[in-house]
């Protein structure tokens, strides 16, 4: 572990401390001690607030740095005055095809076509790469990319999980949503707000209760005996999880006793619970008006039959119920009363909790916790999104714990670069693109991945110096996920759907997975033209992840996942070699270079590079490939005759053809699964 | 020896590359799962295999991954899986009381039971068939389980096991995992962490589903939660394809799909040596050797060819009713004598054993499909010299209760129930634990899925407190913030 010493040493304090806490905790209070009511909140001292990520957000200068116009833009200065601190240059740019496929695979999740490749190579022109950036933003393929990034974090799934693993309906909605909102760049504070309190800041905006499905995105077990027991899990889980994906703090820790090593008591955690408290839940609502009162509604049920149905947030009708802490985490332990406050060490002004009568129908909490988490100097929420924005460009966030900036995360790589855009994110009218767009056009992100010839020494010392690449001199080599593998496969065979929304779509399952689930829990989507879509709009069923998916490190969708592994194993390498799916894919590809290139194996073998790798074959590839169609068309044509022979003493006719098409196919395949087809230089 | 805490890189990204690291780091997590492939012959001449001799391997990292805390009991493990819910005091805790009281209510000094079909207040049921005391040491079996009654000296019957949850879905979860919630690392997945695997061709934790249908709560009952992805349970079946996509497409034959991966090996080293050998890109070469490999090694393990016709006698395969749980019994014994690490078989379609009807008639189906097999598979194990350090583990996710349900049948009953275990360093032919006279509650030397799951840890050679993973803030364990070994029960 290499950490920078003095946070080695505050973590190994934690730690010990820690322990120590646990000693006592396990020693003092016995487990069901009924006169354990008192429950101590210790106060927030100025110590706890020395740690760097609870500091109030700075505004750092843009270092001056000699940069021999290198850098492109202020995010450079910043990276090039750490690695001139440490003896280091920056690798060159990326060359053009590289940096485009990188860009694309990045900002949507699919490759470059050749026409695209074609197009950038030769624009002459000063801006091209720039231009290509706002092309590929301005594209729907961008928001159906980091719609996964984010429903990631909200663990979405289409079903409940537990026994019957129930189908959420209208789920899909809200992952149509976040696309949505992602492509028309709807600011991130309102992108924010409305999950929190869509239905109450806009009561008349169906689009707006949709976006309030992210609180109702986790697992849920509505058949469970105690119905409170269900609720009180279900609130505990939505609490958890917006604190850590606003807050990047493990609240969730917090529910039985206070955090182990953060500032966060068992009242805080419960305090902010309490803006969920008067949620209504596990009822799908129709998409009428929130400005109706619930029983209205109810009445109404005749009209709304035919009205979409959303799984929207809303509060129950009335005074908003009291909130308790739950000693030890049990929901039948009531302790003292909380009401909803702000986590104290991030409130050091102590902000109180402004009602909001304005709000029809509803307590207005939410809204309140919303304009709290929205605020431009906010030092966590603001901190905790340009990293995550971060880490899918550049593989590792700043902060390289992105749902745990506490005392057990990693402290900032690059605490005033950090910062710098932390606070200049809102000043950009939190617009998520061009946030992307400063990053990726920064001479950081352009930087290539590998050395050439003339870049070995810059090389050889950025890997002896920066081993983990916390500096950034060099690129990260990326693997695609299970779903960009998955879409860029169909992409290259030419097959991929490019339709937009609606339910999830089931394509066909092998039969051995079915059997571990309950009957009749994939029913195939009737329409084949569908099982080509795009991979976000797969069902996601919480009890089983598709197996592609699945072996490329896709989470389950039970947690709040704010990175994926990145795992090599050989069910990958099975997957892709033997899967149904991928022979498929390979035969579409056959079929369609063979149409394009005729029969000309060298014509195949380039155009089978250009739909695959988005490049031209060099000597030794096209050589080896080349001799591998003409050596397995034979050996298929030999097979064939044996096996003929063999079987009824007669030889086939010689179908020489069928064999060069056969031997294509293999030829796709193999493209399929090279390193270089799954990994983005 | 002084137990040492067990230290893994948990965080992500915290491992990065090019150095030779990659390589390792690959080599580790493939240890853990299905990756595990095929190593053993790759690395031979490497000295990667023992990390002793490794010349470049990280010592800490490696041996703390492969190393018990101290000697373990046991070194692998058999869970049969009893899905649904077996009724203890049907099998194995007698309650001649329950006889006496049949029909009555439950006497008020029982107090509020909380149930999950409202049986509270339905008569008691007698238990269905007589018990008598077996064996040498007269645990007392009952006659729906004639031949696992046969096996008595070698098993321990813990008769006070409790959980938390009336419900199937939590109750699977939990036994499996510790929690009721779903998405938590399970047994096996925390036994292929802490232990890697025996045999590195084959994954570390396999899990041989019924094929009747699925669990209630599905595959996150072997799941690896938040554990890294290979850790997971691997399901394996009988026949030609033991996994899934294990082989090429019918179309494509053995010949071709080598021309294809020495085509792909061709390209893929090309690529790397413009890469300057980045070891993620020279482990994903690698990782297309040991799949190769697999496509071998998996079949033989799952062909039961070879077997003479006592063995396969001895599991009922070949009779109708326990042919399927017979096979799966075997593959079960050729798995860890082949250094598999963690086999769990279930037993039981989607319902199992969830006799709410007619006990007899439910009970009596899955007894007869698994007595002789799992009989069958102690007796093997025991004359093979493989009982000894194997942990065999039977139960379901809880017991049924002592009131009887729409006449004939049980409800759930997670407040008292039975699992067993046998070899792998626990004393056989005793009984632990109580429960109440009826049934209903565990009242003596009471064992929670916690102190289970520790007990189980401590066989294998683990510290329950120690064996943690760092996840979202927390160093997490199996037991959460309990546990006991039951140390009673030790040989």
């Amino acid at each position: 572990m290499q950490l920078p010493a003095r946070e080695g040493l505050q973590r190994t304090v934690a730690l010990a401390m820690g322990l120590l806490l646990s000693l006592f905790v396990q020693s003092v209070p016995a487990a069901d001690d009924p006169q354990e009511t008192v429950i101590e909140e210790a106060p927030i001292t100025s110590g706890d607030r020395d740690h760097w990520a609870f500091q109030p957000l700075g505004r750092p200068d843009v270092p001056a740095v000699d940069d021999n116009g290198w850098a492109t833009n202020p995010i450079d200065h910043f990276i090039l005055a750490s690695l001139k601190s440490a003896g280091l240059s920056p690798m060159p740019p990326a060359d053009r095809r590289t940096l485009i496929r990188r860009v694309t695979f990045d900002l949507t999740g699919l490759p470059p076509t050749p026409k695209e490749i074609d197009q950038f190579l030769s624009d002459s022109a000063d801006d091209a790469y720039e231009q290509l950036v706002n092309r590929l933003l301005a594209s729907p393929a961008y928001g159906e990319r980091w719609a996964q990034h984010w429903l990631d974090l909200a663990r979405f799934a289409e079903t409940d999980g537990f026994e019957h693993d129930k189908v959420r309906p209208n789920a899909w909605r809200y992952r149509d949503w976040v696309i949505d909102a992602l492509n028309r760049d709807l600011p991130y504070d309102q992108f924010v707000r409305l999950q929190i309190a869509g239905d109450e800041i806009a009561p008349d905006d169906p689009d707006a209760w949709i976006a309030t499905g992210f609180l109702l995105c986790g697992p849920d077990m509505p058949d469970i005996n105690s119905q409170i027991e269900r609720r009180d899990t279900f609130l505990n889980d939505m609490t958890g999880t917006v604190g850590a994906i606003f807050l990047g703090l493990q609240v969730g820790c917090a529910k039985c006793h206070a955090h182990k090593y953060d500032p966060i008591s068992q009242h805080d955690f419960y305090r902010l619970r309490a803006f969920f408290d008067p949620l209504e839940l596990f009822k799908d609502r129709p998409l009428s008006s929130m400005t109706e009162p619930a029983d209205a509604q109810d009445a109404q049920k005749s009209t709304a039959k035919d009205l979409p149905q959303g799984r929207v947030a809303r509060d129950a009708p009335g005074e908003p119920p009291k909130s308790f802490l739950h000693i030890r985490g049990d929901f039948q332990r009531p302790g003292p009363e909380v009401v909803p406050a702000f986590l104290r060490v991030v409130n050091a002004d102590g902000q109180t909790v402004e009602p909001h009568p304005n709000r029809v129908n509803s307590s207005g909490r939410r809204t309140a916790l919303a304009d709290w988490l929205t605020r431009p100097d906010h030092p966590l929420a603001t901190r905790v999104i340009v990293n995550r924005i971060w880490q899918h460009h550049f593989a590792h966030g700043l902060v390289r714990t992105p749902s745990d900036f506490g005392i057990m995360g990693e402290p900032p790589t690059h605490a005033e670069l950090l910062d710098w855009l932390a606070s200049e994110f809102p000043k950009m009218g939190w617009s998520l693109k061009r946030l992307h767009r400063l990053m990726v056009t920064s001479s950081t992100y352009r930087q290539a991945s590998h050395p050439d010839e003339s870049s070995r020494e810059i090389w050889r010392r950025s890997i002896a110096e920066d081993p983990e690449n916390q500096l950034l001199s060099r690129m990260n080599r990326r693997r695609l996920s299970g779903e960009a593998i998955r879409d860029a496969m169909l992409a290259a065979s030419g097959e991929l759907n490019r339709t937009q929304g609606g339910p999830g779509v089931r394509p066909p399952l092998p039969e051995e997975l079915l059997t571990t689930l309950l009957k009749n829990q994939w029913p195939v989507t009737p329409d084949a033209d569908e099982h080509r879509r795009r991979s976000i709009y797969l069902f996601v069923r919480r009890n089983l992840r598709y197996p592609i998916f699945e072996v490329f490190d896709r989470p389950d969708t039970n947690q709040s996942c704010p990175r994926r592994d990145e795992s090599t194993i050989a069910p990958q390498a099975l997957t892709l070699l033997n899967s149904k799916f991928s022979l498929t894919e390979a035969k579409y590809l056959a079929s369609r270079v063979a149409k394009k290139a005729g029969s000309s194996p060298s014509e195949q073998v380039t155009a089978c590079y250009r739909r695959v790798l988005g490049r031209l074959p060099n000597d030794v590839e096209l050589a080896a490939s080349m001799q591998f169609l003409e050596a397995d068309a034979e050996k298929l044509r030999q097979e064939s005759r044996n096996a003929a022979t063999r079987s009824d003493g007669r030889q086939p006719p010689d179908n020489s053809d069928r064999f060069k098409t056969d031997a294509l196919t293999d030829f796709c395949l193999v493209m399929f699964n090279l390193n270089e087809f799954v990994y983005v230089d | 020896m002084p137990p040492q805490p067990v230290q893994f890189s948990a965080v992500p990204g915290r491992t990065h590359f090019p150095s030779g690291t990659t390589r390792r780091d690959f080599l580790l997590r493939a240890g853990g799962g299905l990756g595990a492939l095929a190593l053993a012959s790759l690395l031979d001449g490497q000295n990667l295999l023992n990390p002793c001799r490794a010349s470049d391997a990280t010592e800490t990292h490696t041996s703390a991954a492969l190393k018990p805390h101290f000697r373990p009991r046991a070194r692998r493990v058999i869970y049969l899986f009893m899905h649904g819910g077996p009724s203890h005091i049907d099998l194995f805790d007698p309650k001649p009381d329950l006889s006496k009281y049949a029909g009555q209510p439950l006497p008020e000094s029982f107090g509020k039971v909380q149930t999950r079909r409202n049986v509270a207040a339905n008569p008691l049921l007698a238990p269905l068939k007589p018990f008598r005391p077996r064996g040498d040491s007269g645990v007392e079996i009952s006659e729906f389980l004639p031949h696992i009654a046969r096996c008595a000296d070698e098993i321990c019957v813990l008769r006070g096991c409790h959980g938390d949850s009336v419900n199937h879905p939590q109750s699977v979860y939990q036994m499996n995992t510790g929690s009721i919630l779903m998405g938590r690392p399970s047994l096996g997945s925390w036994v292929s962490y802490g232990l890697g695997t025996e045999n590195r061709n084959m994954p570390a934790f396999v899990v041989l589903p019924d094929p009747g249908g699925g669990v209630k709560g599905g595959p996150p009952a072997w799941g690896n939660g938040y554990l890294p992805a290979s850790y997971q349970g691997t399901t394996m079946r009988p026949g030609k394809n033991p996994i899934l996509n294990l082989r090429p497409q019918p179309e494509i034959s053995p010949q071709q799909q080598v021309r294809a991966l020495d085509l792909l090996r061709t390209l893929n080293r090309h690529h790397l040596q413009q890469r300057d050998f980045d070891g993620q890109l020279a482990a994903r070469v690698e990782s297309y050797e040991l799949a190769y490999r697999m496509q071998a090694t998996a079949p033989e393990l799952v062909d039961i060819g070879r077997e003479t016709a006592e063995t396969l006698q001895l599991y009922g395969i070949g009779e109708k009713e326990t042919n399927e749980f017979g096979v799966r019994c075997l593959l079960a014994r050729r798995m860890v004598e082949a250094g598999v690490r963690f086999v769990q078989l279930y037993s039981g379609d989607t319902n199992g054993w969830d006799a709410h009807n007619n006990v007899e008639k439910n009970h009596g189906t899955y007894c007869r499909r698994t007595d002789k097999p799992v009989a069958g598979l102690l007796t093997d194990l025991r004359r093979r010299g493989l009982l000894d350090d194997t942990l065999v583990i039977w139960g379901g996710e809880f017991g049924r209760m002592p009131m009887s349900e729409q006449g004939t049948g049980r409800d759930h009953n997670p407040w008292g129930y039975s699992v067993w275990l046998a070899g792998g360093g626990v004393r056989g032919g005793m009984t632990y634990g109580r429960t109440d006279a009826i049934g209903l509650r565990a009242v003596e030397n009471k064992v929670h899925i916690h102190d289970l799951h520790a007990t189980i840890l401590h066989l294998l050679g683990m510290d329950h407190e120690l064996l943690t993973y760092f996840h979202n803030g927390r160093d997490e364990r199996l037991t959460d913030v309990a546990g006991r070994v039951v140390k009673e029960i030790l040989a």
